[in-house]
């Protein structure tokens, strides 16, 4: 389980969101859990300064912000070096 | 190393606009912008790839304060897929070819602007994360898609 992997959890009594699923406006939010639907008004009625503020945290991540620099040819390299070198729980693995 | 703040984003919208840097925000950071309630740690851009557009891009590093070494502009320059840069005023990933987002060309038409901030669609914000198949993103995707379900219900 990684950092807000709890909080997902807590929500999982979702219906299930598809993509290309036709539904009504109605349906739609009521297809949403009713926690996330509070937080998605809450957050629309702030304005965009105050939602940054609230959004950007910096905690350390060990091995990530070991370097000033890095950069990788591709994305694929991108995500070996991740799952060769981060640890397990910072989520940066492919499953 | 601080959070990233609004300011810093403003500085790299006006920085980048001065320079006709063509970028858009992506990832969690771009969600934020659209209005998705979470939290991250920095910011990221998606960036056009081509020669003209790198040479912008490392002139608005130098002046938003990147030391960058020549072999990391060159890096910039040629627009290696991923840079992670943690060596100037804030933590920045620059990212030339996000997993899930055929060309730029593409996403640069859907893009949405939310205060000046170029910003990356919802959907392929979604369909990348979906594609790079890391357990935080699998863990976040379910909340950013209700998320999607409500921003088109609220945009006009």
């Amino acid at each position: 389980m990684t950092i807000g992997s709890a909080a997902v959890a807590h929500n999982r009594r979702h219906v299930g969101l598809k993509v290309g699923k036709t539904m009504s406006n109605d349906e739609t939010l009521e297809a949403i859990p009713a926690d996330w639907l509070a937080e998605f008004e809450a957050a629309a009625r702030r304005p965009l300064k105050l939602r940054m503020k609230y959004a950007f945290i910096h905690t350390y991540k060990p091995v990530l912000d070991d370097a000033p620099y890095r950069s990788f040819e591709t994305m694929a390299e991108y995500r070996k070096w991740c799952n060769e070198n981060l640890p397990d729980w910072l989520g940066y693995g492919s499953i | 190393m601080a959070a990233f703040e609004y300011r810093q984003a403003e500085e790299i919208r006006d920085v980048f606009a001065l320079h006709g840097v063509r970028y858009l925000f992506i990832g969690k950071s771009g969600a934020i912008l659209l209005g998705y309630p979470d939290t991250t740690q920095d910011a990221d851009l998606f960036v056009e790839k081509s020669q003209l557009n790198g040479e912008r891009l490392a002139a608005a590093l130098h002046q938003l304060g990147f030391d960058l070494n020549t072999q990391q502009e060159a890096d910039v320059l040629r627009g290696r897929d991923f840079i992670q840069l943690k060596n100037g005023p804030f933590d920045l990933d620059l990212i030339f070819a996000p997993d899930g987002i055929e060309t730029f060309e593409h996403a640069w038409t859907r893009r949405i602007e939310i205060e000046g901030f170029p910003v990356c669609h919802l959907d392929q914000i979604i369909a990348s994360k979906e594609a790079a198949n890391r357990k935080k993103d699998r863990e976040s995707l379910e909340r950013l898609r209700a998320f999607r379900e409500y921003w088109r219900r609220q945009r006009p």
